[in-house]
């Protein structure tokens, strides 16, 4: 089933049901066509976080959140309810749950993606958080209502955009590095794009809080066959982000 | 009737099936064995193994076009002598036949690494990698000039008696031309092909969408560039040949063979499905049945051409 307002849309899967044990970070490979009509463009699976999972006695569902940027999720956009898509998974590392809080979690855009299923795994063990949001403009805060529920009581939800819109104007590296001058947190979780997540692992190291980060690159398979999706190490090798990761410790890669 | 007949023969090469995963697109196999059923494969080739590890090339690696995927992805490796303390045991418990990738950057490289896996029971043969359009040096010189590849392949055979395939540029004017050379150097099977060089940029980065500028084109897009090849390498070389370049269905591995391939290899649709290989061989057996034919052997090089005018 596919949720809109484009050019964000949820798309919910029924999947075999022990991919319950699925974790926050883990990621699919799902074909953007289905399984009787497989395309030529695009060609390759396309990589998406797992954003949140629903078990009932009768099934267990998955839900992914995606952004229109191309050929690949324009396609996945179209599909309707009842069509049957390839899909390989749960793939990859998953993020490590910290025994206690309080953390921030740090979404932007889409990014936002896996940080919706920690978001509840953090609620479950009883994990405080701030959950920081930002993006260019209210659109790009998908999901933002029910985001703020899951943070409360316990936290709270900081939002910006860049023209205003929703929250505070400017970027979200902003608050968040007011609260860390405050000492506030035990460790930093986040996804965004690579600019964000490069930002913030330099601040993490300026407050000496460890954090992890959901990383997303271009990806061939999936299952570490292709060797496609390096990143780049501090260690001087390169990682594969679709085993290795796609969740890095801040300071193991090289940004 | 009786269940068709999948085995082949490449000279001394005996295959359960003519349905193998092509290098560098099934690591060193054992990353598919969740994955795939790696007991039905004909046989697997390994990614490309030099004398020491190689960390590969700047991401991005990985790029899409219609109907294909362009990479440069720098061969990065474990190397030959971890391949064969830590991998190539788990793959022995398998029956399909391993066939292990090799380059080097000297031409020296490729009988030094030939001669080690000569005495590992485990390997059945070599594909000489003389053609990836990735790594400066990266063979590639060796699969554009006759002379040397002759000599090249002439080294190798004094190092190891396992049977030796070389895989095959199509970038270079007569692919055919470079398989003789290999024949002559003592070559017993050709690969053919690798892949194309090819190059794409986004429009609105203008970003090349491979960090190294161009790389190596595969997939469907590829195909009848390989099949023409193919056809070419196996009337005038006349040893046989392993077609490779978009093989997805049945009715490529069809077209391969008639072609004049005695086998294939599956490359870059294990990206999108890594069962790809196994249900090409169930495919395939089905297809031999429902055709009435009793071995798939009566396909290779079965094309009818048109008559000349």
């Amino acid at each position: 089933m596919v949720a809109r307002p484009l050019p964000y849309y949820t798309i919910e899967l029924e999947v075999p049901a022990d991919w319950s044990a699925i974790r926050a970070g883990q990621f699919v490979m799902i074909a953007t066509h289905p399984i009787a009509e497989p395309a030529l463009e695009p060609y390759l699976r396309r990589a998406f976080s797992v954003h949140d999972l629903s078990r009932t006695d009768r099934s267990t569902r998955i839900e992914l959140l995606a952004k229109i940027v191309g050929r690949g999720t324009r396609a996945l956009a179209a599909r309707r309810s009842g069509e049957r898509l390839a899909v390989l998974g749960p793939l990859g590392r998953p993020f490590t749950i910290p025994e206690s809080g309080p953390v921030a979690l740090v979404a932007g855009g889409v990014g936002s993606a896996p940080m919706f299923l920690l978001a509840r795994e953090l609620v479950a063990r009883g994990v405080s958080f701030d959950l920081f949001y930002g993006g260019r403009s209210s659109v790009d805060l998908a999901r933002l209502a029910e985001l703020a529920a899951l943070a409360q009581p316990a936290g709270e939800l900081v939002a910006t955009t860049e023209d205003g819109s929703v929250g505070r104007r400017g970027r979200i590296t902003e608050p968040l590095a007011v609260r860390l001058a405050e000492a506030r947190y035990r460790a930093i979780y986040a996804c965004g794009p690579q600019g964000l997540l490069a930002r913030l692992a330099e601040l993490a190291a300026e407050h000496g809080v460890p954090g992890e980060a959901a990383l997303e690159t271009a990806m061939g398979c999936g299952f570490g066959a292709c060797l496609g999706c390096a990143v780049p190490l501090v260690s001087g090798r390169f990682g594969l982000c679709c085993k290795e990761g796609p969740v890095f410790a801040f300071d193991a890669v090289r940004w | 009737m009786s269940r068709p007949d999948l085995s082949v023969r490449l000279g001394s090469l005996a295959l359960p099936n003519p349905i193998l995963t092509a290098s560098g697109t099934f690591g060193y196999g054992l990353e598919f064995a969740h994955l795939a059923d790696l007991d039905k494969l004909g046989g697997i080739v390994t990614k490309g193994l030099s004398l020491e590890p190689l960390k590969g090339n700047p991401p991005p690696r990985i790029g899409e076009t219609r109907g294909g995927v362009l990479n440069s992805i720098g061969l990065q490796n474990i190397g030959i002598e971890r391949f064969l303390a830590d991998v190539l045991p788990g793959l022995e418990r398998y029956p399909a036949r391993v066939m292990v990738n090799l380059f080097g950057y000297e031409l020296d490289d490729y009988a030094r690494l030939a001669e080690k896996v000569d005495a590992y029971a485990g390997v059945a043969a070599v594909e000489l990698n003389v053609s990836c359009p990735n790594v400066k040096k990266g063979g590639i010189e060796f699969g554009h000039d006759p002379e040397l590849l002759e000599r090249l392949v002439r080294s190798v055979r004094g190092a190891t008696s396992k049977p030796i395939a070389v895989k095959l540029s199509p970038n270079v004017t007569s692919p055919a031309t470079l398989g003789e050379a290999a024949k002559a150097g003592g070559a017993d099977i050709l690969s053919a092909v690798n892949t194309v060089l090819g190059m794409a940029i986004d429009p609105w980065t203008r970003r090349p969408r491979l960090a190294t500028t161009r790389g190596g084109l595969s997939g469907p897009a590829i195909k009848p560039i390989a099949v023409r090849i193919v056809h070419d390498v196996a009337r005038q070389v006349g040893l046989p040949v392993i077609g490779i370049g978009g093989v997805e269905t049945v009715d490529d591995v069809v077209e391969f063979l008639l072609a004049g391939a005695s086998a294939v290899q599956v490359g870059t649709a294990l990206f999108r499905d890594p069962r790809t290989a196994e249900r090409l061989v169930s495919g395939l057996e089905q297809r031999l049945a429902a055709e009435g034919l009793a071995s798939v052997r009566e396909l290779i090089g079965a094309m009818r051409p048109w008559e000349e005018h």
